[in-house]
């Protein structure tokens, strides 16, 4: 919710007070806040990076110039845009990575399952939550298994891009087959049977964590209403 | 090129002074002050019950891990200075999960990796790859994707796509777990020719009859540390029994039965039916 707040919200100053709220001091709460920082920038950075350096230089119809580096110009323009995106991007992964370390993936499923949602449904969107970490976890197995037979990603930066692109295809592939054979392993045991099932246990969910949802929840759509019909902005 | 090694070096000796792993998350120490050193062409076998640093000790001989104290040199240079890639080039190693090393789409580009990743390329590269396949009982899988091979050929693929790269070290983290009696055989002739070449290998297992047979040299293991280093017939010897329980590991059948009969020390089957007289 926080990462759609933070597109929907234009400007600068909103979007910074709404990682602060809802990003940062949750954070501190929950005591992940290192965690978070560098587990967020990790996903950030490569993304935020480029998207800051196209705006600042290539900003469209840019006029005042900041500063040059031979023939590229640097613009107020695009400098101030560059900035919205980049604490936009921080935003999402702040938000996304916060997700990641307060939430059990257990947690979820039961949580969705006793309300009422299909266990498939609920199967589904555990998985994708836990493809995530698995991701992360293969990919650095692969990046071990290339660099042990001789391909080089240290170094400068360009290497380092380089070593990327074969990795991504086979992690890709990979937690494809492993969610097949996740799935495959839960037909086995009676996934897929019809009828109701009982939960072993219920997660805690007091009235304030459900109020603290829908106001949030709220606050969202009155903000997309609002940045929609363009009162704000 | 970044492979090129710096400086000339005819032979590939290893050494590790003083070595000591702790993972940052847990705290333990991994080793505890290991100090090794291994010839070229020499054939060693790493022994010691699971947990004791086996697998920690031989990821840095090509620097996928890093000493927390102590160094490691390869050829008298220090590894720290060397990117694993560059030891990669001299240091092949075979992971003890196959899982953790195939990504690759089928057998061929998963053997071709490494050896292209130093330069090979052309009829110098194929040659390399049908070699390492024809080794490991592979040839005529190349189309075939890794994950329909079954458990035993996963491990002797990873082992092919280290032994296409043909290094002067070649390192393997349990190449026998796992394995039915036909791998465990192409193990052994993969082992004999590599060592036959004058390539050093070095081995970790728990088949003690394996390492009895196919090594001259083991090395014990236990809790970070190296507690017995020697021939096979000086580890297997009776008078280092105590030593080998205190790590949870038994003698080969072979030295046992030498034992009993008063023979000597005999792990090997070959030693044993040559003390066993006519
Ligand atoms: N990635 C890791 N993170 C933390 N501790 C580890 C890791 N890998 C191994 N260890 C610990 O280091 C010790 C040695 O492990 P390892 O070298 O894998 O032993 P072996 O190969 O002899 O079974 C064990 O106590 C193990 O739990
Ligand atoms: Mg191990």
């Amino acid at each position: 919710m926080t990462a759609i707040a933070a597109v929907a919200l234009g400007g600068l100053p909103g979007p910074i007070i709404l990682v602060a709220a809802a990003v940062v001091l949750p954070a501190m709460a929950a005591r992940v806040l290192g965690r978070l920082v560098r587990t967020a920038l990790l996903l950030a950075l490569p993304i935020a990076i480029s998207a800051f350096l196209v705006n600042l230089f290539f900003f469209p119809g840019a006029t005042q110039v900041l500063f040059r580096i031979g023939p590229i110009v640097a613009t107020v323009e695009g400098f101030g845009f560059a900035l919205e995106i980049l604490i936009r991007i921080l935003a999402i992964s702040g938000a996304v990575t916060l997700f990641y370390l307060t939430t059990r993936p257990g947690d979820l499923t039961l949580d969705l399952e006793r309300r009422g949602i299909s266990p498939r449904v609920a199967f589904v969107t555990n998985a994708s939550v836990q493809t995530v970490p698995a991701l992360v976890e293969r990919a650095g197995q692969i990046t071990a298994a290339q660099r042990a037979r001789g391909l080089d990603t240290e170094g400068n930066i360009w290497r380092r891009v380089r070593g990327i692109v074969p990795i991504v295809g086979p992690v890709i592939l990979g937690s494809i087959a492993e969610v097949e054979e996740r799935t495959m392993a839960l037909e086995a045991r009676g996934f897929t049977r019809p009828g109701r099932r009982t939960l072993l246990w219920t997660p805690a969910d007091s009235v304030r964590q459900s109020i603290g949802r829908w106001l949030m929840l709220a606050a969202l759509v009155a903000l997309i209403v609002v940045r929609l019909t363009g009162v704000l902005g | 090129m970044s492979h090129d090694w710096p400086g000339p070096s005819p032979v590939t000796e290893l050494r590790t002074e003083g070595l000591v792993h702790r993972y940052a998350d847990g705290g333990v120490r991994a080793l505890d002050g290991v100090d090794l050193h291994v010839a070229a062409g020499e054939r060693v076998a790493i022994v010691g019950q699971n947990g004791s640093g086996k697998t920690t000790l031989v990821r840095h001989l090509n620097g996928l891990l890093r000493p927390t104290e102590g160094r490691v040199t390869v050829d008298g240079t220090d590894a720290a200075g060397l990117t694993i890639a560059q030891l990669a080039s001299r240091v092949g190693l075979v992971f003890q999960d196959p899982d953790r090393q195939i990504f690759a789409g089928s057998v061929r580009s998963e053997v071709e990796f490494g050896p292209r990743n130093l330069g090979r390329a052309g009829a110098e590269l194929r040659d390399a790859v049908s070699r390492a396949l024809e080794a490991t009982g592979l040839a005529g899988e190349e189309a075939t994707n890794p994950y329909d091979l079954g458990q035993s050929r996963r491990k002797l693929l990873a082992l092919a796509s280290v032994l296409a790269m043909r290094t002067p070290v070649l390192v393997l983290d349990e190449p026998t777990t796992g394995q039915d009696a036909r791998g465990l055989e192409r193990v052994r002739t993969v082992i004999e020719s590599a060592a036959s070449e004058g390539r050093t290998v070095i081995a970790i297992s728990h088949d003690m009859r394996f390492v009895a047979e196919s090594f001259e040299r083991v090395i014990v293991m236990r809790a970070g540390a190296i507690i017995l280093d020697g021939s096979a017939s000086h580890v297997f010897a009776a008078d280092a029994w105590d030593a080998l329980a205190s790590t949870h590991l038994e003698p080969p059948l072979a030295a046992a039965i030498g034992q009993r009969l008063d023979l000597g020390s005999t792990p090997t089957d070959a030693s044993l039916i040559r003390a066993l007289g006519p």
